[in-house]
């Protein structure tokens, strides 16, 4: 029964999008618009995520048969991805005509000067919508702009890495009364990280001593690049270490190079990221982004931090997720002051990621894919894109009766998304973020793993970061 | 008596000692199973021993609603193609350095095998400018000739064993009775050296079907292998595993097909190795 | 045997030329960039340094225990991998009910890419659902290859093992199936044992085959990626950094163009001087007795 339930569902998606296709709001102006690339083949790619993998089942057809542009897009892995593009667009290979660009790696791409700008193309009504209304997106399409103001990229996703939570273990009379005599103040959601330590510390007993599986944090602590990244988007900034602890006037890192790589908060907050995950299940080390969202979706996490492009499935696919309904999300704790500073725009409390489609130089179908990136993020599209990838990257689609539903299922993460999204930040812009992510984690997965002390990891760490600025020139 | 109780007891031991690697080399092979029938949420419910349930669409959407299919046919034209040529390239050259005197044939043989020894990685970069610019990117053909780079020294290191232990006298007097030299490769060389030709097939089938990294660099769309499909399923918000697992379990079966029947070929010279008793 | 040189030529020929075109033309670039600094990432470009690469290389201390890791890993696989295959192939030359089917069984792991093998054994060792700390719990071993460095190394190994024994089985039964006939009948008339039969005429006239197996393994083993990618990413900390992994990291994380080729020739040439120092010792060992 509930399998025919999720099968009609899935037909009436498509039938929505069906319907939604046909009601292309200016069909004529896109035949126009697309006829000089008739017969054109345009190559991307992307990860295999379910807004890219939307674009690839749904959008692409549908623009093949109102445009004749065939439009061919690889989604593969978060690894292969990254390999695939850099190494054409560093070739001047021309394989791809549209790549993807994680707001991450937006700082190595313009750096590298591997993408065209679109602000020519944006201004060319020959080639750009009417209604396309670039005014439109979220600040988020600021992050794919260079100093001077000109656009690389159009972003078709985003989403933050924020706080979770269960409701209904939070409001659990039984478990609340218990909270409330072994702590002295109310289970609510943590402001602060003492809070957000005294919970997971009470989960994890309170599973023990009941006999349930239930624990009251989670990570991606595995030696893989998600770790370093925990620390750089999540953990640092909301003790008010900000930018990857990178000093971004000189690139460097080093307290005496004007950095807080190696800073005493710094320092405790790893201290403490190492300590908390004894209070995770006891594979944590074996985690990656992965695992952490799988095993939140089991039911055994109390409290945690997820990647929201997670949230799509957590919040609704009954075959991933036995936390239906009994979720919501909000901002992360704080060290005291970090809230102030990200509210007056000096500071920010966490992660805004999401990915851009740009034009690489090489690309030899410049005009046709923009064209389908336009197609992508078309503001009459975008609602049912959101229900689909769960990823809003236009004002208008917050505006849309469909996401109050979404919200309803998703712990309200729009509202929060739509009315706190300013106070969270994407990676800083550093040219040289892979490598250093790279280093970070070498350093990192030793203090997590118990081979040297977080001092130690964070001194080291910050001078083979300066090390390697110089090298590479910054 | 005791000869035949010696007997059994043997006997014994030798099912004993079978059954134990079976069970081992089984486990994480039968694991695999359990886990593509099994949904996201019971793989990471406790381990299950035995599947709570059958979710027969991670077999199912892979195959037919996505391109696993083509995968799977690129692959098997890229792994036999690249089986094919390495062995015909391969008894070629060690027929040659085994019986022909052929001026510093010991450096170039050794040089031919330094070949496999290079860490891949750092290949991807010539291999990519160059693939791109002989258009052989994206294209089954390339891949085909790629593999030669590992598979061709190792087939022919393997091959020069089985060609030296093959007697010089059987194909000096073929030619003396007016053989070609193609006619002694092909009538004399081949069915004799066959154990060792299939091994090596197989083996070099293996490599080439499990190839990834150079199949994830150089190939797009066209010419994509089932090692890159697999690596798909693995993404930021969670790794397919059931689906994973289900299209590993599909990859096995032309792999057996192509393992037992080549190995049926070993085996038919392998009861003179044994004494009997 | 004289041939006629045309033919030769013909006969190795195209595999020369295939060889040179995949095999020296990318060496010649690899050497090209392994003198120059040369990130992907770098404002720099590329700056021609000489030799530094190299030099850096023998003072770069994440590169030389990632190298100690990498050895001490052929080293287990190769111990293990050898003597084991060595037995089971001996066991198949028995004859049984049931030996095909075994025969069959014994080969499946080789079927599976390794990027699987490396995904299924995540799910096999992980701590909370995996079927091997259960097992290995109820024993009262307390089994987690994200915290315990020594555990995660061994389940490498032993990964290893059962992916790679199979085609130790299976080179050594095609070199059981080669071997001459006429030593065993005349051991079969002095009569000698099991035993001794093997250790007196099967391993000597195996050695040839044993070693080029031998070779290829420390060749595969100390290049491995996949599996052990998949499985511990090199972790926990730098337990399972092996220098395969390391160095691939180097190339495709860091996209450090010009150190990587600079490390990789260096591995190269370092793996040819153990299979050559490995082939005189064995040699010089065997003239002496």
């Amino acid at each position: 029964m509930k399998k025919l339930v999720v099968l009609l569902m899935i037909m009436g998606i498509l039938l929505l999008s069906s319907v939604a296709f046909a009601q292309v709001a200016n069909p004529d102006w896109w035949k126009k618009a697309a006829e000089p690339y008739q017969g054109v083949v345009i190559r991307g790619v992307s990860e295999s995520t379910p807004p890219s993998k939307t674009i690839a089942e749904i959008a692409a057809p549908a623009f093949e048969e109102l445009t004749g542009i065939k439009v061919e897009l690889e989604t593969t892995s978060w690894d292969e991805m990254y390999n695939k593009e850099i190494q054409d667009m560093q070739a001047g290979a021309g394989i791809y005509d549209f790549v993807y660009i994680e707001q991450d790696a937006a700082a190595s791409y313009l750096e590298q000067n591997w993408l065209i700008d679109l602000t020519p193309l944006v201004d060319n009504a020959d080639l750009t919508a009417p209604d396309f209304d670039l005014p439109d997106f979220t600040s988020f399409i600021d992050s794919f702009k260079d100093e001077e103001g000109k656009l690389y990229g159009i972003p078709f996703e985003a989403f933050l890495k924020t706080y979770i939570y269960r409701t209904d273990l939070f409001n659990d009379p039984e478990i609340q009364a218990a909270f409330k005599e072994e702590y002295g103040y109310d289970l609510a959601v943590p402001t602060t990280w003492e809070q957000y330590t005294d919970i997971a510390k009470f989960f994890t007993e309170y599973g023990k001593e009941k006999g349930i599986e239930i624990y009251g944090h989670v990570a991606q602590a595995k030696t893989h690049p998600c770790l370093a990244y925990e620390l750089c988007e999540t953990i640092w900034p909301t003790w008010g270490v900000y930018n990857w602890g990178v000093n971004l006037e000189n690139m460097r890192t080093s307290v005496e190079n004007g950095g807080t790589l190696n800073s005493d908060t710094a320092k405790e907050a790893l201290a403490w990221y190492v300590d908390m995950l004894q209070y995770a299940p006891p594979g944590v080390r074996t985690y990656t982004w992965d695992e952490a969202a799988a095993v939140f979706g089991t039911g055994i996490i109390a409290q945690g931090f997820l990647y929201m492009e997670n949230l799509g499935w957590l919040a609704n696919d009954p075959d991933r997720s036995v936390v239906i309904g009994k979720i919501a999300v909000d901002l992360p704790p704080t060290k005291p002051g970090v809230m102030e500073a990200a509210e007056a725009g000096e500071g920010y409390i966490g992660y805004y990621d999401g990915g851009a489609w740009g034009i690489p130089h090489s690309s030899k179908n410049k005009e046709a894919a923009w064209l389908f990136i336009q197609w992508c993020t078309r503001k009459e599209w975008q609602p049912e894109f959101a229900e689909l990838a769960t990823t809003v990257v236009r004002q208008s689609a917050f505006e849309d009766p469909i996401i109050d539903e979404l919200n309803e299922k998703m712990g309200d993460y729009y509202t929060l998304m739509q009315e706190k999204g300013y106070l969270f930040a994407g990676c800083p812009p550093l040219p040289m973020q892979t490598p250093l992510n790279e280093l970070y984690l070498q350093w990192i997965s030793r203090a997590v793993a118990g081979e040297i002390s977080p001092e130690e990891c964070l001194d080291n760490l910050a001078e083979k970061a300066d090390q390697l600025m110089e090298e590479l020139g910054y | 008596m005791q000869a035949i109780a010696k007997k059994r007891l043997r006997l014994f031991l030798i099912y004993l000692l079978c059954i134990l690697i079976a069970i081992v080399t089984l486990f994480p092979i039968y694991w695999m199973f359990v886990v593509s029938v099994q949904s996201k949420l019971e793989i990471f419910s406790g381990p299950h021993f035995f599947p709570p349930s059958f979710h027969s669409e991670n077999y199912t959407r892979p195959f037919f609603q996505d391109v696993y299919g083509r995968y799977l046919v690129n692959s098997l034209i890229i792994a036999t193609g690249n089986t094919l040529l390495v062995i015909f390239l391969a008894v070629m050259s060690t027929y040659a350095f085994s019986r022909f005197r052929i001026p510093g044939s010991n450096n170039i043989f050794f040089w031919t095998i330094t070949n496999r020894m290079a860490p891949a990685a750092v290949f991807i970069v010539p291999f990519f400018l160059m693939f791109n610019r002989l258009g052989l990117r994206d294209t089954r053909g390339g891949l085909i000739i790629l593999y030669c780079i590992f598979n061709l020294p190792f087939a022919i290191w393997l091959l020069k064993g089985m060609m030296d232990s093959i007697p010089k006298e059987l194909d000096e007097a073929a030619m003396i009775d007016g053989c070609s030299l193609w006619g002694v490769l092909i009538r004399i060389i081949l069915p004799l050296a066959r154990p060792g030709i299939m091994v090596t097939a197989i083996l070099t089938w293996i490599f080439a079907w499990n190839e990834y990294l150079f199949a994830s660099v150089l190939t797009n769309v066209n010419a994509r292998t089932m090692t890159t499909g697999l690596i798909e399923f693995v993404t930021v918000i969670g790794t397919n595993w059931g689906e994973m697992a289900a299209v590993s379990m599909v990859c096995l079966i032309p792999a057996v097909v192509f393992i037992s029947v080549a190995q049926r070929h070993i085996i038919a010279g392998l009861t003179f190795g044994a004494v009997k008793d | 045997m004289k041939g006629n040189k045309k033919q030769v030529w013909g006969l190795i020929s195209p595999t020369l030329a295939l060889m040179i075109a995949i095999g020296v033309i990318p060496v010649i670039y690899i050497i090209y960039l392994s003198v120059f600094r040369y990130s992907v990432f770098a404002r720099t470009g590329m700056t021609y340094i000489g030799f530094d690469n190299y030099r850096n290389l023998m003072f770069d201390s994440e590169f030389l225990s990632s190298l100690r890791l990498g050895l001490s890993f052929v080293f287990f696989c190769c111990i293990i991998e050898i003597p084991l295959g060595l037995l089971i192939a001996n066991l198949l030359t028995y004859e049984f009910k049931g030996k095909g089917i075994f025969r069959t069984i014994m080969a499946l792991p080789l079927a599976m890419a390794p990027v699987s093998i490396g995904s299924m054994w995540v799910l096999l060792t992980n701590p909370d659902v995996g079927p091997l700390p259960y097992f290995l719990g109820k024993v009262g071993v307390e089994y987690n290859i994200g915290v315990n460095a020594t555990q995660a190394f061994a389940t490498t190994v032993f990964m290893d093992v059962w992916h790679w024994t199979p085609f130790v089985i299976l080179t050594f039964m095609a070199g059981l199936a080669s071997l001459p006939k006429d030593p065993y009948e005349a051991s079969l008339v002095d009569g000698a044992n099991r035993w001794q039969t093997f250790r007196y005429i099967t391993l000597p006239l195996l050695r040839p085959v044993i070693l080029t197996t031998l070779f290829i393994r420390i060749m595969d083993t100390f290049r491995i990626f996949d599996e052990v990618w998949m499985l511990t990413s090199g972790g926990p900390g730098t337990a399972t950094r092996f220098v395969s992994i390391h160095l691939v990291r180097e190339v495709l994380r860091s996209m450090n163009y010009g150190y990587s080729s600079a490390m990789s020739l260096f591995l190269l040439y370092l793996t040819i001087v153990i299979c050559w120092l490995l082939l005189t010792f064995i040699s010089a060992a065997q003239e002496e007795s």
